[in-house]
């Protein structure tokens, strides 16, 4: 790797103030899997003069339940969510989708706010800098995106806009059917936003002097179920081609309330409200679901070669909803 | 397994000699490999798939701190590659997106890295092709003056003046006459795959006078560096030593582009250079399988005789050919083994075209074709209404039989009928049981459709090029094997080890193995077409018969006896079947003498093997995800040298480019700009220990006329069977017939569709 | 480029303290490094092994604070204070026994080629500290990441295993 300089810090607002110092020339490093791999491959224009590490916030690491909200911090390990009671117990679609992400050597590396953070998995995006120089796009400030006329298998079905790129986050997905928040420490102070509404189809709204901070998830109904489903080719390593999860409330085996997201089909986790309202009012049972999933991603508009996408997102939510019949 | 022979290490699995090394990290490969005042070597590569370099400045670049050669097309050496060897270490041309355009060597790769940010390049870009039949038409791009049409030769003098360029045999018009099932096809295996080892490719170049060269690399078959390469040069002489090879499956037999940027950069800055590539290039810049396209007719017979193949068998090896055309030649001679027909013609054509160059893979041009060609036969079978098990059984070559071979041969086979192996595979695998016709599933469980599938594959290079070896025998009773052999996987160093411990009696710690390096070891082909076996063993064998022959004959005046009535154990003679006298070897050659005997190996084309693969994949139909659930493979070694090495070539199967070629793996070339898309391990899908299938070995051991352990080789075609057999296995599961690999999720769920449309 | 004042990093390889100056100039530990550099290139333990360099195929997996960890993936300077374990350290380093684990890897001859069976073997070393009898499923999925394109994996299994009921 070129070099850059690295310093610890052990507060978010001791982050904030040295990536304000160095004025954008400096990028924030939590696990490092994505980043290291980003600047191993030179992908950017800009190459950061200095990492901010944030793993020695300590106060960011860990779990607790702070009356009916549970709150995570941002650095807390993939592989301590998938093993925490409290995630287990009361957010199985959330250890289920941290679970699900690569393998068990960088579950123990990368953090919840790192992997809601990392960077595009687009392949025209990631081509490596020494392989004859990286390709440049509308991500990247210049360029067309290769992916519209090119082979664009992983990319948006629905939502994208100049950049085709899906967000690749896996707990993104879960955390918006649970409805979560996250906490954004910045110059002016910490605001919090719904989940889904720290992506565009640009990356993340995050300001290069901003820390993601806290994740909050409301304690769920008692009656509710959720889950998360991925589609990958393999089990492991693999980022989604399709995944869901949902949240789904009944009360005397009718759906009063339901959250259903899709993931890598959009620059965000794609709300799906044609599936949410044909579940709503229904009897839980195969014959409402299957009508359910047939809504599933019935507003995408898929480029050349993606509408595959949409079959296995039927597929994917009938097999998650009808686990949810007991 | 038999247990008649009795044998003191063959066919018992021992701990491999290198094991401990392995285990505790001390087995040295290339990048743990130093010398004094190592510079490093780094590429710059071109963006463009086909581009004129109109302008390159590199002063900026030999300026730079720890910069100590620069080489471009302007300066380099005039070593050229390739068959035909047109290929320029660096060219004024780039021919596919990565192509070299600059080399240079620095004292860290970090100020090499740096030093190619400063190359300057204006390139003239021209249009480019990616496909076959787009590269071959009027008025396409070419690539190389030479080659109108991107045409390359098909001919080659690599097997002698009549290597196999075409299959012509019979009256191809009498074979149809006489079919009652004719199928036409136009059939292709392209995705283009990586072997993919998981050691990318690295050389260390040293010149120790402007006329010597000492090269250390990773190389499955070391001696390649050397006489594949002085020709290239100008004829220096060239010691090449070899490393623990990270795995090659063919591709890393050598290395000619690292292996000539290391030796130009070391050349010119006067100092070693290590040339080691990174992922990325060893993905999109190394060696690709070869591209094939079967586009021609069949005809068989309703007892599945078959009466002609017709046709073209087109041939894509990318950016140039390093050994497309031996391929072909192989491939041709294998497709006889499989498919017997007395009529054939079969052309093909070698199309080169701007992506990143193929190169020697495991099941060398074989799978290739087969591959292609093997699904024009399902079509065909299945028309007849047979069982492709009793189809492809009644089709491989039986002893007696014959098949022209690479060098233009024709070549009866002395070899086993393989007939046994398939009998015992089908019912391990249960094939009749699950047989159920053909494009009906094997069984139906709501969204699940499971299907089985069948290939076969066979070789007759297991018997292919020369080989020799030393057998040096020490006083203490030990003996030292001379031998030119790399360890890339096989486990092969060690097994021959085990040859020589069992032909002198010895204990297998007493027994060693000179380390690869064509300086202390005479001829060695390498290990390449599973000839380890039989090839190799026979040399070191040999070898160590006539070092024993020597050694008795030293010993018989002492022993008052006949040479030939001694017989040697732990190092001690005796008189054969007198439990009495014995003469130790130290007491036979004094302390300060050895003994060395030596051995070769002439090429031998007559026992071809063979290998048959069963599968049995589950397909969901909701999401197109092929699971290859069961694998059975069966076989005859004659005698298994080393059963936990056998199985590993056998399991290889799965991986390095095999079976995997028709589930998930392929290369993705962006066809507007030719950047190659998923160089790396995320995006190039590879089987992980969570998608293993069940998998069974029948290695039947019926002893053949090899050497005096009736062994021969069998990895190099455990993966050829396989993407056909998946092929089959999946058109089974969903009723509809498949023909192009890999079966994608997103192929499966159009096929679902399209059934369903017909339905 | 930032001349920084040097910072001094300390941590245990193997059992044994290295400290490293953090810096630019010559002779000191960029912190652009990652530890599996630092354990190859300067500290010659080349057990460790670099296959992708992406953390894609744990090749180079070591045990920091015994826990399988990416050394291509973790930055030098953010050890300092860490405990690291390369495959160098599994054997006992008074008589030089193997680790259980490494002697089953012998005797299945459980390796191909052998690049990645130091990573493999490291992995495997963390599962069966924490569960001393793991099923089937369990090695799969920790071993999950690990490419091995020789097709050890079956030979492997058996050995991790193995190894388990031995040390039972």
């Amino acid at each position: 790797m070129k070099y850059f300089s690295h310093q610890n810090v052990t507060s978010a607002k001791e982050g904030v103030s040295c990536a304000k110092d160095c004025n954008g020339k400096a990028s924030f490093i939590a696990g490092g899997t994505d980043l290291l791999g980003i600047l191993k491959d030179n992908l950017l224009p800009t190459y950061p003069e200095k990492l901010i590490n944030l793993k020695t916030i300590e106060a960011l690491a860990g779990v607790e339940n702070l009356d009916g909200v549970v709150r995570i911090g941002a650095l807390t390990k993939l592989s301590a969510l998938e093993r925490d009671l409290e995630i287990t117990r009361n957010f199985p679609a959330l250890a289920s989708a941290a679970a699900s992400v690569a393998t068990p050597e960088i579950r123990n590396a990368a953090t919840l706010g790192g992997n809601l953070c990392q960077d595009t998995r687009c392949w025209y995006y990631r081509y490596p800098n020494h392989m004859g120089g990286r390709m440049d796009c509308p991500r990247k400030g210049s360029g067309p995106c290769h992916a519209v006329l090119g082979d664009n298998r992983y990319h948006s079905v629905v939502d994208g806009k100049r950049c085709f790129a899906p967000c690749p986050s896996d707990t993104a997905v879960a955390l918006a059917a649970l409805g979560a928040t996250v906490e954004v420490l910045g110059i002016e102070g910490a605001k919090n936003l719904p989940i889904e509404e720290i992506y565009s189809p640009m990356g993340t709204v995050l300001k290069a002097e901003e820390i993601l901070t806290h994740i909050d998830i409301p304690a769920p109904p008692p009656e509710s179920i959720q889950g998360f489903k991925k589609f990958t080719v393999r089990k492991p390593i693999d980022f989604a081609i399709v995944s869901i999860a949902a949240k789904v409330n009944i009360t005397n085996g009718i759906v009063d309330g339901a959250n259903i997201f899709f993931g890598a089909v959009a620059p965000q986790p794609y709300r799906d409200e044609a599936v949410e309202s044909a579940l709503i009012g229904e009897k839980f049972d195969t014959k409402s679901i299957a009508k359910a999933a047939g809504q599933a991603l019935v507003k995408a508009k898929p480029l050349s070669m993606n509408a595959y996408k949409i079959d296995i997102a039927r597929t994917l939510t009938v097999e998650l909803l009808e686990s949810f019949i007991i | 397994m038999d247990s008649a022979r009795q044998f003191r290490h063959i066919g018992k699995g021992t701990p491999r000699k290198d094991g401990r090394q392995i285990v505790t990290g001390g087995t040295k490969y290339i990048d743990d490999l130093t010398l004094p005042g190592l510079l490093y070597g780094k590429v710059l590569r071109s963006p463009h798939p086909h581009a004129l370099i109109k302008n390159i400045d590199t002063a900026k670049a030999e300026q730079a701190a720890g910069v100590k050669a620069v080489l471009t097309h302007k300066n380099a050496p005039d070593w050229k590659f390739g068959i035909p060897r047109v290929v320029a270490l660096l060219d004024k041309k780039v021919r596919y997106a990565g192509d070299a355009v600059a080399i240079l060597a620095a004292e860290s790769e970090e100020l090499a890295l740096a030093a190619l940010e400063l190359i300057e390049v204006e390139y003239e870009v021209l249009p480019a092709v990616y496909d076959i039949d787009d590269a071959m038409a009027e008025g396409a791009p070419v690539l190389y003056e030479e080659f109108p049409c991107n045409l390359l030769p098909t001919q080659s003098i690599a097997f002698g003046p009549n290597t196999l360029k075409e299959v012509i045999l019979g009256d191809v018009e009498r074979g149809f006459a006489e079919a009652d099932v004719i199928c036409e096809a136009n059939t292709s295996y392209d995705n283009i795959p990586n072997p993919l080892p998981i050691e990318p490719p690295g050389v260390i170049a040293r010149w120790d006078s402007p006329d010597e060269l000492t090269v250390w690399s990773a190389s499955q078959s070391v001696g390649w560096h050397r006489f594949m390469m002085m020709g290239k040069m100008g004829f220096p002489e060239i010691r090449s030593i070899g490393t623990q090879c990270g795995g090659s499956f063919g591709s890393k037999n050598h290395s000619p582009q690292p292996f000539f940027y290391a030796a130009a950069l070391a050349k010119v800055s006067g100092a070693p250079v290590k040339m080691l590539y990174t992922k990325e290039e060893h993905f999109g810049a190394f060696v690709l399988r070869l591209g094939s396209r079967f586009s021609g007719k069949i005809g068989l017979k309703r007892d599945g005789t078959i009466t002609a193949i017709e046709g073209e068998w087109l041939v894509d090896t990318g950016a140039f050919s390093d050994q497309a055309q031996t391929q072909i030649a192989v491939g041709l001679g294998e497709v006889q083994l499989v498919l017997r027909c007395p009529n054939w013609r079969l052309i093909p054509k070698l199309v080169c075209t701007n992506r990143a160059p193929s190169g020697i893979v495991r099941g060398f041009g074989g799978q290739e074709l087969e591959s292609s060609i093997l699904p024009v036969f399902m079509e065909a079978i299945s028309k007849a209404g047979l069982d492709p098990v009793d189809f492809l059984k009644k089709n491989f070559v039986k002893p007696g039989e014959g098949y022209l071979w690479r060098e233009g041969n024709w070549w009866v086979s002395r070899g086993q009928d393989y007939s046994e192996a398939v009998e015992e595979g089908a019912k391990t695998f249960g094939w009749d049981e699950k047989w159920k016709g053909w494009l009906t599933p094997s069984s139906v469980n709501g969204r699940k459709r499971r299907g089985i599938g069948v290939g076969v594959h066979g070789n007759a290079d297991v018997g292919e090029d020369e080989s020799e070896a030393y057998v040096r025998l020490t006083p203490d009773g030990g003996a030292v094997i001379h031998a030119n052999v790399a360890e890339s996987g096989m486990g092969q160093r060690s097994s021959l080890i085990k040859m020589v411990a069992e032909t002198l009696n010895l204990p297998l710690e007493k027994v060693s193995m000179t380390e690869p390096d064509t300086l202390v070891a005479p001829f060695e082909f390498g290990l390449t077409g599973s000839r380890g076996t039989w090839a190799v063993g026979t040399a070191v064998i040999r070898a160590a018969e006539e070092a024993l022959k020597k050694l008795h004959e030293i010993a018989a005046p002492i022993l008052k006896a006949k040479a030939e009535d001694l017989e040697s154990a732990d190092g001690k003679i005796r008189i054969k079947g007198s439990e009495s006298q014995t003469l130790s070897w130290r007491r036979a050659l004094g302390v300060f003498h050895t003994v060395t005997g030596h051995g070769s190996f002439e090429p031998d084309y007559s026992m071809p093997n063979f290998m048959m693969l069963f599968v049995e994949v589950e397909v969901d139909t909701g999401t197109g995800q092929v699971s290859v659930e069961r694998v059975v493979a069966a076989t005859d070694a004659g005698q298994i040298i080393d059963p936990p090495s056998l199985e590993g070539q056998i399991y290889g199967a799965l991986g390095a480019a095999g079976l995997d070629t028709a589930v998930f793996e392929e290369t993705v070339i962006d066809r507007r700009t030719g950047r190659n898309l998923n160089m790396n391990l995320i995006d190039y899908k590879w089987r992980t220990f969570e998608e293993l299938p069940a998998f069974d070995n029948v290695i039947l051991e019926n002893p053949l006329p090899s050497h005096r352990f009736g062994a021969i080789g069998i990895g190099e075609i455990s993966t050829s069977p396989g993407p056909a057999a998946v092929l089959m296995a999946v058109s089974n599961a969903l009723g509809t017939r498949l023909t192009s690999y890999p079966l994608s999720p997103e192929k499966i769920l159009a096929a679902v569709k399209s059934a369903g449309e017909v339905e | 480029m930032s001349y920084e004042r040097s910072n001094w990093i300390k941590f245990h390889v193997n059992g044994d303290c290295r400290e490293f100056a953090i810096g630019a100039r010559p002779g000191e530990l960029p912190p652009s490094e990652t530890l599996a550099d630092t354990l190859r290139e300067r500290l010659g333990l080349t057990g460790t092994k670099v296959g992708c360099d992406r953390g894609s195929c744990c090749s180079c997996t070591v045990l920091i604070n015994g826990v399988p960890s990416l050394s291509c993936m973790t930055l030098t300077v953010e050890c300092d204070g860490a405990s690291v374990t390369t495959i160098e350290g599994l054997p006992d380093p008074a008589t030089g026994e193997l680790d259980p684990l490494q002697q089953a890897f012998i005797d299945h001859t459980a390796y191909q080629c052998g690049f990645c069976t130091p990573g493999m073997i490291i992995a495997a070393k963390a599962l069966l500290t924490e569960v001393s009898s793991p099923t089937e499923e369990e090695i799969k999925v920790a071993l999950g990441g690990h490419y091995c394109r020789c097709i050890s994996h079956y030979h492997v299994l058996d050995a991790v295993a193995d190894a388990a009921g031995r040390k039972r």
